[in-house]
């Protein structure tokens, strides 16, 4: 327990650092960041609609970082999320469109979840297959495959998926009786976001108190002595890569039938990248995602809140910037956690006269 | 057309072929640059900036090249000096560099209401090989970036193969407890060949602005700059591979312009995809891959 609260102060107190570089990094805009930080804080507090965005912004990003981390156990490289939560939205889109009215909301959204998760989870499965079978880089797989799906959902977005008025490369809007259900009234909040804490909950009971959950960390350890111990490695391989797809393509469902109600180009092109990001401040533990990915959504929603303060002509994009440097913060603190662990020990030994 | 189609190709292969030959060298000695991708992005922007503000396209190329190394140093000193994750920290390095040139463009010029445009690498004909007749189109009507990268792919083979700092290289992602016992420091060797491969990269990049496009987007690089980390990988860690495997991309990526636009049923999109398919064929299906031994593991005399 010990070691874990040191872990949880480390990643704290790194966040700060990164934080406090980013807010130097203002004063090149020749505004004084105590008065911006200060002015784009207040304006979040006091509007309700605002804190919602938060939760709003960080659902899809907890799945995406569920959909690294559940690999990254497994000493595997998911950095294709992005493609498998495109494939989830193209799937939940179609479907939505298809089946609007025709059955009870209730139903359709279990279609959908169920169909968004098969989607990415599909994906996710052949890139184990091709790791699996072929001993192909995951790696180098996944982060293609992303571009191959984009490709194929511009596409669809011109042919097949387009809007009736054949304008724009888009779809139609969903239907509300489609929408997934506002929980908090006066926010854009939906139940996704409790979708995604209890998936979270879900991911973390998977691999911390299972069979499945231990054989995938025993082959990420050492894929050699799994396979001797009776665990077929490849087909670890193949469930976590599927699963972890899964969970990216669950995104698919919260952005299409939670947020955006439709499907375009570009859409929400970069929760795949920082899904990593999140899940390596979360080091990985499914929990720690969900608290790692609020902490992106309202650095998000800072950037978008400071970009609109008048007379201050500070771009959003402060927020890569931000979050760049914060995540370079985290992993050095990893390194200086190790260091310090480590000199602890050796003064240990030296002091038990070893 | 095919000339056009063929001559587009030698141009749109030279910044992968700096981009591989940087990532071959890197990973010879045990080191993924994980953040190309993003260093070839500040490459691109300090090309523009430097280029912009100084009205010396040389000065562009300069800063592209120092901004890649800068990029370069950041990651050696996170993935060396600090021993961690190479993909993770390349991942954060992609995040950043998208924000620092995203966000320092907007310091510098605001939100201009025309795009700001720089003038491009002038083409240069050799004198008689470029008379050539087909061949001398292709090849000798291209800029100085062009023909640096001709040059490169000798000299690269040369010094990987042929001197002994090669062979150190190369020792250093096989066998880096050997090159630490002969007296070298591992994490020097490494240290300095990230840089290098950075600062090369950065050039890569610089060509995107500098070369022929003439302006800065944030999506100006879209991925090549993986394109050229995959055809390191596919071209078995050797610059030869890497020189086919960058002519097959820069022919894929020079056929997907004249396609560019989507119109019809016929998937165009699929021409676009096309060098990501073939990255991810070739990956499944080639067998013989050599690998450092020592690909993307830290080194501590310690354990």
């Amino acid at each position: 327990m010990k070691t874990r609260a040191n872990v949880l102060l480390y990643n704290v107190i790194a966040v700060i650092v990164g934080l406090a570089i980013s807010m130097a990094l203002l004063a090149f805009m020749h505004v004084n960041p105590f008065e911006v930080c200060g002015k784009a804080l207040s304006k979040i507090i006091t509007d309700k609609y605002n804190l919602g965005e938060i939760l709003v912004k960080a659902t899809p990003l907890i799945f995406t970082s569920l959909a690294f981390a559940f690999t990254y156990k497994a000493n595997l490289f998911n950095i294709g999320a992005q493609g498998q939560f495109l494939m989830g939205s193209i799937v939940a889109v179609a479907i939505s469109l298809a089946l609007q009215g025709k059955v009870p909301t209730f139903v359709l959204l279990l279609i959908v979840l169920v169909a968004s998760f098969a989607a990415g989870g599909a994906v996710g499965g052949l890139i184990g297959a091709a790791k699996a079978k072929f001993k192909a880089n995951e790696f180098l797989v996944s982060m293609m495959s992303t571009y191959v799906i984009s490709n194929f959902m511009d596409y669809l977005l011109r042919t097949s998926l387009q809007e009736t008025k054949a304008e724009y490369m888009q779809t139609d809007a969903i239907a509300s009786s489609a929408y997934l259900p506002n929980i908090l009234p006066g926010t854009r909040v939906h139940l996704g976001f409790v979708l995604a804490v209890v998936v979270a909950i879900l991911v973390s009971v998977l691999l911390n108190h299972t069979q499945l959950g231990y054989q995938i960390r025993a082959v990420g350890r050492n894929p050699n002595a799994a396979n001797l111990g009776g665990i077929n490695a490849g087909l670890i391989y193949i469930i976590s890569f599927a699963i972890a797809g899964g969970l990216a393509g669950l995104a698919g469902l919260t952005e299409i039938n939670g947020v955006q109600h439709m499907l375009l180009r570009e859409f929400n092109a970069s929760i795949g990248s920082y899904g990593i990001g999140i899940a390596i401040l979360a080091n990985g533990n499914p929990i720690g995602c969900i608290f790692a990915s609020l902490l992106f959504g309202f650095l998000n929603i800072m950037g978008t809140t400071m970009g609109r303060l008048p007379g201050m002509n500070i771009p959003a994009s402060i927020i890569e910037l931000i979050e760049g440097i914060v995540m370079i913060c985290v992993i050095a603190s990893y390194a200086l956690r190790y260091f310090v662990d480590n000199r602890n020990k050796k003064k240990q030994m030296r002091k038990a006269g070893v | 057309m095919v000339v056009n189609i063929l001559t587009r190709a030698i141009m749109m292969s030279t910044p992968l072929l700096l981009g591989a030959l940087a990532e071959v060298y890197a990973e010879r000695t045990g080191m993924m640059v994980c953040a190309i991708e993003g260093i070839f992005l500040m490459g691109a922007w300090g090309g523009f900036v430097g280029t912009y503000l100084s009205g010396s396209m040389l000065l562009g190329i300069v800063l592209a090249v120092v901004l890649g190394g800068l990029m370069a140093l950041l990651y050696a000193f996170v993935t060396v000096t600090l021993g961690q994750q190479q993909v993770v920290t390349g991942t954060a390095l992609n995040i950043l560099a998208v924000g620092i040139c995203a966000y320092f463009q907007r310091v510098l010029f605001g939100v201009p209401t025309t795009p700001l445009q720089i003038d491009t690498l002038p083409k240069l004909a050799i004198p008689l090989l470029s008379k050539i007749p087909f061949v001398g189109e292709i090849f000798f009507h291209q800029n100085i970036l062009t023909y640096l990268a001709y040059i490169l792919i000798p000299v690269s083979i040369f010094v990987l193969y042929k001197t002994s700092l090669g062979l150190t290289l190369r020792s250093t992602g096989e066998n880096p407890v050997a090159v630490d016992v002969a007296g070298i420091n591992v994490n020097r060797v490494r240290f300095l060949t990230v840089l290098v491969a950075g600062g090369i990269s950065g050039l890569a990049g610089a060509f995107y602005t500098v070369g022929y496009l003439g302006m800065f987007t944030s999506n100006v690089i879209g991925g090549r700059g993986w394109i050229a980390f995959a055809i390191c990988f596919l071209g078995n860690w050797s610059p030869k591979g890497a020189v086919l495997g960058t002519l097959a991309f820069g022919l894929a990526d020079a056929i997907s312009v004249y396609f560019r636009i989507g119109t019809g049923a016929f998937p165009t999109e699929l021409i676009i995809a096309l060098p990501y398919i073939l990255t991810i064929l070739l990956t499944i299906f080639r067998s013989n891959f050599k690998v450092p031994a020592q690909l993307g593991i830290p080194y501590s005399k310690e354990s």
